[in-house]
């Protein structure tokens, strides 16, 4: 148990002690505060999966988190056939973008699945005070669970800023009807009849992908990996996606020659299951053409320890992406003190300030430049690695996502007035 | 330095605040023309989201601007003079946020009719249009004495600090903060005090810069020098 093993010896009753000396005495007292007009109230959250993907790493902090603050949280899940998994995932994919059929085949299945789930799950959420049901996969439950009487919220993750429109009509037809919605960015926001409030993702602190590692960890990584340390490590990790563009990174390290030696680690997902990943990382290897001080590594998608010290290790980490959703990895290498060079896109602009958390680019070129401006001051590394982490802490720590949950909460149900007070 | 008072007062009951944002319902500007439009019939919370939720909501310390239209303006217009002329807006010196509304519109005005072409964005990066709702809560502490609050500022949260010294000028008689109106409620003694808080030029200011200036400010009536 993550919890039991942070402070040694030391009991600790509650979850949230844990997160005190990291966020701050205040954070921790702000989420008591607001959570005392909450107590006892019955909130479910309900998705796909317990392992495994974003969500689901959220809801493993944030369910035991809401508990701790005597809400009485649950963690459901939906579940189906593997067509009905397939099926969920071409919603996934079609909802970023992506050009997929719909059929009516697919939407029987998807409602036929959605109604034995409704069965087996309808007394625990028309009981519930609040019900968040996280991204599509279970968003049909609202329609089928008539007597509810709590507040419904969809809270979406994925950027639908561009949906495929076939997809997107047949869901907004199930979540128009919710009392509200979460999107992550104003971006990604979509027309709904009912208010659309905005939570920025947040990472976990002490999560495995960014606690404090133990002495020598880092190194042995670095061993274990086949990385000399010799030079300065630029790193970024993403899995091996065109909009992230790897090819650029690698055209941007080239441009450093001899004047400024490094090396360069690319770490990303195994591609096996992707065709365009396993298309993406060949083109990859070719520009690499051999390089001896680029790294190419498929990681395994549970390896955050490992990317935990990867991104340690690195001087700076590059996020060159052409297209992004909010960069959860920018801010995992800003809590991590590392400058950032990344693309000037997405999530990506709230996070990189120029001269202060890193810089912003446009081209294979404007990252080289700046790399090679920092690589030559270190002292500035540390500088803006110093304001990176507290822009974190200020920001993007699970302590202020909880607190957008709880005022969501709040405000929709005390009916949204601007300005509300709590007993 | 310590503080007579003329009379005794009610205790300062300490609260603080948190933010959520949402979308103001409106459609996003895509060109300067469009921002013209939207502004004109947006609701009056986006204007204040916009130009003074700034500080409390999950954003960087320090901005170039402190207004989204004046960063949207240069960072998505690329027009360096309008984001200058937005700016240097500070809403408080204003009667009411209103009149903000229309002081935007005029600039935006004076600069369709100087460029000779409207400034358009790329796509994605229109600006939307937000709102929040806050909700106050009670901080679980309060304070008796004028002293206690200069012993109480550097404790404080940003949130609260920002609910007590900023935001309170949207709702109090006077456009003042909380302390300066709680601090007027003990009659004589309390001017020194009153006149430190009141000489911050707050609005250009981080929250965390903002709160080191008034724990400067009125550390002298702690009777302690002030450190930082």
């Amino acid at each position: 148990m993550r919890w039991r093993s942070l402070r040694g010896n030391r009991q600790l009753d509650k979850v949230l002690d844990y997160y005190e000396p990291v966020v701050g005495e205040n954070a921790i007292s702000q989420l008591r505060q607001l959570a005392r007009d909450l107590q006892g109230a019955r909130v479910v959250h309900v998705n796909s999966t317990r392992v495994g993907g974003g969500v689901a790493e959220i809801l493993g902090w944030l369910v035991p988190l809401m508990e701790d603050l005597g809400l009485d949280t649950s963690w459901e899940i939906v579940e189906g056939a593997p067509e009905f998994y397939q099926i969920t995932k071409s919603f996934l994919k079609a909802l970023q973008g992506n050009k997929v059929p719909l059929t009516r085949r697919m939407l029987d299945t998807y409602e036929k699945t959605s109604e034995e789930n409704a069965e087996r799950l309808r007394p625990t959420l028309e009981d519930a005070d609040f019900v968040f049901i996280h991204d599509p996969q279970p968003a049909a439950l609202f329609d089928l669970c008539p007597n509810r009487k709590g507040i419904w919220v969809w809270r979406c993750h994925i950027d639908v800023s561009h949906p495929n429109r076939k997809y997107w009509t047949y869901l907004r037809s199930r979540v128009s009807q919710y009392h509200a919605s979460i999107f992550s960015m104003p971006e990604f926001a979509q027309s709904l009849p009912h208010p659309q409030f905005l939570i920025a993702p947040s990472i976990d602190p002490l999560s495995q992908k960014n606690c404090e590692l133990v002495d020598g960890e880092v190194s042995s990584t670095l061993m274990h990996l086949g990385i000399p340390s010799d030079l300065p490590i630029l790193t970024q990790i993403s899995r091996f996606d065109r909009f992230k563009d790897p090819v650029g990174v690698i055209e941007a390290f080239d441009l450093l020659g001899q004047s400024t030696p490094a090396r360069l680690v690319l770490a990303g997902g195994g591609a096996t299951d992707d065709p365009e990943g396993a298309a993406v990382l060949k083109e990859v290897r070719d520009a690499a053409n051999g390089n001896g001080r680029i790294h190419i590594l498929e990681l395994p998608s549970d390896a955050h320890r490992t990317i935990n010290a990867l991104q340690r290790a690195s001087t700076l980490v590059i996020q060159k992406s052409t297209k992004e959703g909010f960069g959860l990895t920018v801010t995992e290498a800003l809590w991590k003190s590392k400058p950032v060079i990344g693309g000037n896109v997405g999530g990506i602009r709230q996070q990189v300030h120029n001269h202060h958390t890193g810089y912003l680019v446009n081209s294979p070129q404007g990252a080289a430049l700046r790399v090679q401006e920092l690589l030559r001051n270190p002292v500035r590394i540390r500088q803006i690695g110093e304001r990176a982490t507290k822009f974190v802490k200020e920001n993007y720590l699970l302590n202020r996502h909880l607190r957008e949950y709880l005022t969501l909460m709040l405000g929709v149900r005390r009916g949204l007035t601007n300005h509300l007070m709590t007993n | 330095m310590s503080i007579r008072t003329e009379k005794t007062n009610m205790p300062f009951f300490m609260k603080d605040c948190a933010l959520i944002a949402r979308m103001a319902g409106i459609d996003t500007a895509i060109n300067l023309r469009e921002m013209r439009e939207r502004l004109l019939h947006c609701p009056i919370e986006s204007i204040f989201h916009h130009f003074c939720e700034t500080v409390i909501r999950p954003t960087f310390d320090d901005p170039e601007y402190r207004n989204d239209f004046a960063i949207w303006a240069a960072r998505d217009l690329q027009d360096r003079v309008l984001a200058e002329q937005l700016g240097i807006i500070n809403p408080y010196s204003f009667h009411d946020l209103e009149e903000v509304r229309r002081c935007v519109i005029d600039i935006i005005d004076d600069r369709l009719s100087e460029v000779t072409y409207i400034p358009w964005v790329k796509m994605d990066n229109d600006f939307r249009f937000m709102r929040a709702v806050t909700v106050v809560f009670d901080a679980g502490k309060q304070f008796e004495l004028p002293e206690d609050l200069v012993a109480a500022l550097p404790e404080m949260s940003l949130s609260s600090v920002y609910y007590h010294y900023v935001e309170a000028r949207r709702r109090t008689e006077n456009h003042k903060d909380d302390f300066t109106v709680w601090l007027s409620g003990f009659g004589s003694g309390t001017e020194g005090l009153i006149e430190a808080l009141g000489c911050i030029d707050f609005y250009f200011m981080s929250l965390p810069e903002l709160k080191a200036c008034l724990v400067r400010a009125v550390a002298q009536f702690k009777g302690e020098p002030a450190i930082g």
